[in-house]
């Protein structure tokens, strides 16, 4: 692990120009991840990012770090397979409402239970962008779109209530409509020593409604922090999250204050502990001999 | 005699498949050459169960024709199993007297067994162990009395078995043992059952595909597996989840066959050699990342312990119906390596070479296994792996780090792969189309070039020398093509054919796709007719080759539902019968 105090912003940003729409939310979260990658100082080749399919998964390659642009809703099961075959990796996951808690929903749970070091960067804008303005399961209810022309009749999942239910150890949210507030709490998210949850509300300005644009954000933004809200207190911070959809809170809903081991770590143990009874490779075949 | 089957068939209590995996193991450390299949109802506990244990003198292939000797605890059990459980008017049948069937009433239908034996077994176990439990036991007396095989080591692996429960029931067992052997001598046997001597006790490995498959693939360095159970792979993660920790590695049972996969590409993205498995169905869900690990050109290698199918079909049972599936299922233009083992020990040399293979090319490696080879127990010689070459990828020179280009065009399409961690060598890896780059790109003069790359770099796998297995007389005009277990069988048709002086080669395929063209038609070129056997309803690699090549049109399909074996004695008929019209329509 290598440790730079000084590497700016800009060593994170590469050469690709982003296919996003003028006005995307999704500038602002990767300009607010470049800030949290230098004040964490790790070097880029040091840091994996990982991503799904939708406008938001093609964030990785605006990154100088290694990247891979997986397929819809699968980032987080290959993040954690390159986590455990190489712990010291800084493991970045991203993706869109639709890729996280639609097509990849059922890999939340199970990447929260188990709990490895990894951040997950979940892009909120209530709307399939990338394949032009479908339902999205943030919908709000009775949102019209080109796939619930009459209104959608379900309602939407809370993303932050879900993960917190199931256990996990950070969860923040921020909007690009507050800068320092959305770089600060990727930081603190991959400085949590486990899974860690970033739900940012980020504006669709193509597909998106208007009270879900920045500037609306903006009006609209509440800070957690000025409400006085106790990051420790887990109960507080579930009846905070049930008002997802209707209050646009920010900064961390919930912080561990007692992490406990991630599983990268308890693999590490126990390599370390059974390596010491490993009979050479070559030799594998004779615990099958007979006679 | 120098090769006997023994078939067995009771409920799950009856313990017929341990007195099975006693018998091996016996016969295993005696120096005989033995083969062990086991078959069950669909119950998870109870139910019926059976096996069929082969030993012989000489190397085997398959788990051989009709029974030598069948063993009946009851005979519904028994007849659940069909045609697995195949007598004929050679087979010596011994069935539970209890039954209360006569023995001129066996139900086996128009079948007429050269010996019949009514053994009250249920009793004699209680008289001597005082329970039913260890009918295996007496079972395993009988046999070594009447097959002549040494009582000293069967009776130690009593006590290997049954140690840990104490010595109550070793005794139990023990006499249990003994009296079964008073039995069989004071009833001895019409029909010579006594086996030869093995040539020499020398040792053998004793084990599954399964678990020679999970060993292989630590011997290949692998350090990633990521799995979800499904029948009859689970051995595989189960195997490694007890190893792989020593060689630094990592097993993780994901919450789903897509997560399996996933994880595997992940870590194989992190520079690590990776594995998955599983079956039909599980295979079914993988399909997507396949073709991810495809277009990042990532080595990746996944085992698909084939049942019967569509959908849950017959999970306990093997078919080789997934040939399509795992040449073509994936969208997009995609060229696969597809292997299958064609026995136990095979399973280890074809995993290793999976590995290498997905490693050289910088590919999904697909192991078509089935559940036969997956869950017999097989005897094999020691394998000498000093002999084995391992490879690894081709990683970037500090030079290439400079100013690398993770796809960089290069003669043979193969590029040098970095891993994140590597400073210099980080890029994007995608599933979207790339340029040598790896910037993603939507031209189709890319997309052509780049599926040009990915297709070219797999061609000289078709020359591959481990492509095929050929045996025989190469000059015959009469030819036999079979793959997986079935290959197993057709070795053993090969045996009987040259017995009888029928000149016949056979040809075993152990990279099934991309085709190996060239190895074909020259081993084609002079045969006139033959057979392409198959255990599925369509036989798919003949519809494959007949894509691929043009076949003499004497050359068929034999192929029939999984869960029906394909006796050699059946193939030699229909080859031997083939062989005769050919030669009818010449003259």
């Amino acid at each position: 692990m290598t440790a730079l105090a000084t590497l700016p912003p800009a060593q994170f940003k590469s050469e690709l120009k982003p296919i996003w729409c003028p006005g995307c939310g999704d500038y602002g979260v990767v300009q607010a991840i470049y800030r949290a990658l230098s004040a964490i100082g790790r070097p880029p080749h040091e840091i994996a990012f990982i991503s799904g399919i939708g406008c938001s998964s093609r964030i990785p390659g605006y990154t100088t770090a290694y990247g891979f642009n997986t397929v819809h809703g699968r980032a987080l099961p290959i993040a954690q397979g390159l986590k455990l075959a190489n712990p010291d990796l800084l493991v970045l996951v991203a993706g869109g409402d639709g890729d996280g808690f639609s097509i990849g929903g059922g890999h939340v749970p199970h990447a929260i239970r188990r709990n490895l070091d990894l951040t997950y960067i979940v892009m909120d804008n209530q709307v399939y962008g990338l394949t032009k303005g479908q339902l999205s399961p943030t919908s709000p209810k009775g949102l019209k779109t080109v796939t619930s022309a009459y209104g959608s009749l379900e309602s939407p999942i809370n993303p932050l209530l879900q993960v917190l239910s199931c256990g996990a150890g950070f969860v923040a949210q921020s909007t690009p409509a507050d800068m320092p507030g959305l770089a600060a709490v990727i930081e603190e998210a991959i400085r949590y020593p486990g899974f860690s949850f970033v739900n940012v509300q980020s504006p669709c300005v193509t597909f998106g409604e208007e009270d879900q644009q920045v500037k609306a954000h903006k009006g609209r933004m509440q800070s957690l922090a000025s409400k006085g809200h106790d990051p420790a207190d887990y109960l507080k911070a579930l009846e905070l999250a049930t008002h997802y959809g209707v209050e646009l809170y920010t900064g961390v809903f919930y912080r561990n204050p007692n992490p406990p081991a991630t599983y990268d770590a308890q693999v590490r143990e126990r390599q370390a502990e059974l390596q010491k009874t490993a009979v050479p490779r070559e030799r594998i075949l004779e615990m099958f001999q007979k006679g | 005699m120098r090769d006997i089957v023994i078939g067995m068939a009771g409920s799950g209590g009856d313990g017929i498949v341990s007195a099975g995996e006693s018998l091996i193991a016996a016969a295993a450390s005696l120096g005989f050459h033995a083969m062990m299949t086991k078959s069950f109802g669909p119950q998870i506990r109870g139910g019926e169960s059976s096996c069929r244990v082969r030993l012989s003198t000489r190397e085997l292939h398959s788990s051989g024709g009709a029974l030598g000797v069948a063993i009946a605890l009851n005979w519904e059990d028994f007849l659940k199993f069909g045609s697995e459980l195949r007598c004929d008017d050679a087979t010596v049948v011994i069935y539970e007297a209890k039954t209360g069937v006569l023995p001129e009433h066996i139900p086996l239908g128009n079948i007429k067994p050269r010996e019949i034996m009514a053994v009250p077994l249920a009793e004699l176990t209680k008289q001597s162990a005082g329970t039913e439990k260890a009918k295996n036991s007496l079972v395993l007396g009988l046999l070594s009395g009447w097959l002549g095989l040494s009582q000293d080591t069967l009776r130690k692996g009593i006590q290997r078995r049954y140690g840990k429960k104490g010595e109550e029931i070793v005794n139990g067992n023990l006499r249990a043992f003994e009296a079964g052997r008073q039995y069989a001598d004071a009833h001895p046997s019409q029909t010579p059952l006594r086996l030869d001597a093995p040539a020499a006790a020398t040792t053998k490995i004793l084990t599954d595909g399964n678990d020679i498959t999970a060993a292989a693939a630590i011997f290949a360095g692998c350090q990633f597996f990521g799995g979800y159970p499904i029948t009859p792979s689970s051995e595989v993660m189960q195997f490694l989840g007890k190893e792989i920790w020593k060689y630094g590695g990592a097993v993780l049972q994901a919450e789903d066959e897509i997560a399996g996969i996933g994880t595997a590409v992940g870590a194989s993205f992190g520079g690590k050699k990776a594995m998955t498995a599983t079956s039909g169905p599980g295979m079914s869900l993988k399909t997507e990342i396949l073709g991810l690990a495809t277009i990042a050109e990532l080595p990746l290698v996944v085992v698909n312990v084939q049942r019967g199918g569509p959908s849950t079909g017959l999970p306990t049972k093997p078919e080789q119906s997934d040939l399509y599936q795992a040449c073509f299922s994936a969208h997009g233009d995609v060229l696969r390596p597809v292997l299958a083992p064609t026995s136990v020990a095979d399973s280890f040399h074809c995993t290793v070479d999976a590995f290498n293979i997905a490693e050289r090319y910088q590919t999904p490696v697909i192991i078509l296994s089935d559940q036969e080879i997956a869950q017999r127990k097989e005897t094999c010689d020691p394998i000498d792996t000093s002999k084995l070459v391992v490879e690894d990828r081709k990683r970037p020179t500090p030079e290439q780090l400079e100013k690398y280009t993770r796809f960089a065009a290069s003669p043979d399409g193969i590029s040098p792969i970095s891993h994140p961690g590597m400073k210099g060598g980080a890029y994007l890896a995608a599933g979207i189309e790339h340029t040598e780059s790896g910037a993603p790109s939507a031209s189709g003069a890319v997309h052509a070039r780049m599926n040009d790359k990915r297709f070219n770099k797999l061609l000289p796998l078709e020359s591959w020398s481990g492509a095929v297995t050929v045996a025989g007389d190469a000059g015959a005009d009469l030819a036999l093509i079979a793959w997986g277990s079935i290959g197993g069988v057709a070795l053993e048709v090969l045996d009987l054919a040259q017995a009888e002086g029928l000149r016949l080669k056979v040809l075993v395929p152990r990279l099934l796709y991309p085709v190996p063209k060239e190895v074909y038609r020259s081993f084609l070129r002079n045969v006139n007719s033959g057979l392409v056997v198959e255990q599925s309803h369509q036989g798919q690699l003949y519809k494959i080759l007949r894509m691929e090549l043009d076949l003499p049109k004497g050359l068929v399909s034999y192929c029939r539902s999984g869960a029906n074996p394909i006796q050699p004695s059946e193939v030699l008929a229909k080859l031997k019968a083939l062989s005769a019209d050919a030669r009818r329509s010449l003259s």
